[in-house]
């Protein structure tokens, strides 16, 4: 066998014993770089979605920030309309 | 990753700490009470309102007696505390409630005012619905 023959299967031998050191280490480091970035994705969106949904129209109308009732009867805009319209007739 | 839930958990609708009297009378049964938080009257200016509907007109009498409302007919208002209104109309220094009380629908409306910004406020409003209705 030649010396570049034999130095060619060394080189092999070593570089397939370094990858079977080196690749669960490798594909740790991949996994958690995935994770990372997951995270990070999650949280930008829930940040957008937050406010998008505290700045909606239909979340809070212009007018009031919320309404609670002890009954289901009316909307909120009900009361919303009660609130001014009471205003109003104490002025006519 | 708790960012989210926490932001999420802040989102949750609770009426405010100033809302004693809405806990209060949501626990009554011969009434319907509302509580509308954030109550816009101008760009600047929000008030917290409770709303109190009598269902008959025993639970009518009841509140009248609660709130001190001494007058039987047409509308009845007045400035002062919440729980121990005081029958004018003037402003007090102070934290204090305007409380419009109708007594053909039964229905109380309390407009928590923190201060005379607030009051101002209400009264421009006022007199800017009037202006449109007109």
């Amino acid at each position: 066998m030649r010396f570049d023959d034999l130095w060619e299967r060394e080189e092999l031998k070593g570089l397939t014993w370094r990858m079977q050191r080196e690749y669960p280490a490798a594909q740790q480091r991949r996994r958690q770089r995935w994770s990372a970035m997951t995270a990070v994705a999650v949280t930008a969106v829930a940040l957008v979605a937050f406010f998008t949904v505290q700045t909606s129209p239909s979340r809070a109308p212009r007018g009031y920030d919320m309404v609670c009732c002890n009954r289901t009867t009316f909307p909120d805009s009900h009361w919303v309309d009660l609130a001014a319209n009471m205003l109003t007739a104490e002025m006519l | 990753m708790l960012l989210p839930l926490l932001l999420l958990a802040a989102c949750s609708h609770e009426p405010g700490t100033d809302s004693q009297l809405y806990d209060r009378y949501r626990q009554r049964a011969d009434l319907t009470a509302a509580w509308v938080e954030g109550f816009r009257l101008n760009d600047t200016v929000k008030v917290d309102v409770l709303i109190l509907v009598a269902d008959d007109a025993a639970a009518w009498d009841t509140l009248r007696q609660e709130f001190n409302i001494r007058t039987t007919e047409g509308l009845t208002s007045w400035i002062g505390d919440a729980g121990n209104p005081v029958h004018r109309i003037q402003w007090t220094d102070g934290p204090c409630c305007k409380a419009i009380a109708a007594h053909a629908t039964r229905t109380l409306c309390l407009y928590s005012l923190r201060d005379r910004t607030e009051y101002d406020a209400l009264l421009e409003y006022q007199i800017g619905r009037l202006e449109i209705e007109n």
